[in-house]
């Protein structure tokens, strides 16, 4: 058996490796990307739905299952109450 | 009104981040040259290698800022050029140690980003180089191993007197009561399951491992309708011995009602994460 790195067939399982592993980094000049998961949650939510699409042909079931689990990734993310805290903090950054 | 509040606030706060110098890090390569990879990087940025020693970070230039968008083609484009990049200094260097996507050194002091890279790669020298040692010659691959769902549930009960005899007494019950019976007898049948799925994982285990240098147990993840991932497995294999692995997996993959997934080879972006 042949191992395959077909682009359309194992996308996700490049996404599996480019996102979530690879070197870790242990120092203060390292950049935050602690607001950045977003990107690889919405990214690996498409890409799946598009292999499954190119799989099974189904289009609408793609477009409708990712609009929900983005809506339920914003609501998480950015409930009011939420949205408040960061307002507040950042005003007081400000004013601080 | 939040919203005003909160976008005023952001804009106030930003332009002082986005001045600043950074790098972002591809991966670290097993060769002390200075060289270009030319335009090849995320938004055509020019990638260029900082070594230190007998090893080098291959990066590119840019504002100290994490790459984010909600176009989704985008962030798609930018994923797929971090791993083309890997790819190319793997190619070429025979041995990387791949970063994750959006991993970027800053230039909080005056020394600038460059430089920060420079002392990181001299302060983790030692570590980067165990590293390197341990996967070079290497090359990382998945392996999936699937059942399908329903022959096994099929077989466990025509081998299992127990269940058999129990599928045979449900003939003779009325409806109510027959339910009552399938319901045991499909918990039963699941409880077979579970304990087939084990040992089936111990043995595959075993034989896999020993075409492997190291194997990291993944998650496993939801399958095809029908069929169940029994184990998700990234294999650290030396590149001459992938065949010998290859000719393993065959004979998993003929065993009536097991199907397998081998992806490679990756970087060995499952190896090189903790020290």
């Amino acid at each position: 058996m042949e191992p395959t790195r077909n682009s359309h067939a194992t996308l996700v399982d490049l996404l599996d490796r480019v996102l979530d592993k690879g070197l870790v980094i242990q120092a203060d000049i390292i950049i935050s990307v602690a607001g950045v998961p977003l990107i690889g949650v919405n990214l690996r939510a498409a890409l799946a739905g598009m292999e499954t699409m190119l799989q099974y042909g189904l289009m609408k079931d793609w477009d409708e299952r990712i609009r929900s689990q983005e809506t339920e990734h914003r609501r998480t993310l950015m409930s009011p109450a939420s949205r408040e805290a960061i307002a507040q903090t950042n005003l007081a950054s400000i004013q601080g | 009104m939040l919203l005003d509040m909160q976008h005023s606030a952001q804009t106030a706060v930003v332009p002082a981040i986005v001045k600043e110098d950074g790098r972002y890090l591809y991966c670290v390569a097993d060769a002390g040259e200075e060289a270009s990879l030319d335009a090849i990087g995320i938004d055509g940025s020019e990638v260029y290698t900082i070594p230190y020693k007998e090893i080098c970070a291959v990066v590119h230039s840019c504002p100290a800022e994490p790459y984010r968008s909600d176009d989704q083609k985008l962030a798609a484009a930018w994923v797929m050029t971090h791993q083309k990049v890997v790819d190319t200094a793997w190619q070429r260097w025979g041995t990387v140690l791949p970063l994750s996507f959006d991993t970027m050194i800053k230039g909080e002091t005056k020394a600038g980003a460059q430089r920060n890279v420079e002392d990181w790669l001299k302060q983790e020298y030692e570590k980067l180089k165990n590293k390197m040692m341990k996967v070079r010659g290497k090359a990382e691959y998945g392996v999936q191993v699937f059942w399908d769902l329903r022959l096994m549930a099929q077989n466990l009960t025509e081998t299992s007197p127990e269940l058999r005899k129990l599928e045979e007494e449900i003939k003779t019950k009325p409806p109510g009561l027959a339910y009552m019976y399938r319901q045991k007898l499909e918990n039963l049948i699941r409880r077979e399951m579970e304990t087939k799925a084990d040992q089936c994982f111990k043995d595959f285990y075993s034989r896999i491992r020993k075409h492997a240098d190291e194997v990291c147990v993944e998650k496993t993840k939801k399958a095809e309708p029908g069929w169940q991932m029994l184990m998700n497995l990234s294999c650290l294999v030396c590149k001459d011995k992938y065949t010998e692995l290859g000719e393993e997996l065959d004979n998993i993959n003929r065993l009536e009602g097991f199907s397998v997934r081998f992806t490679g080879p990756w970087p060995p972006y499952s190896f090189v994460g903790s020290a």
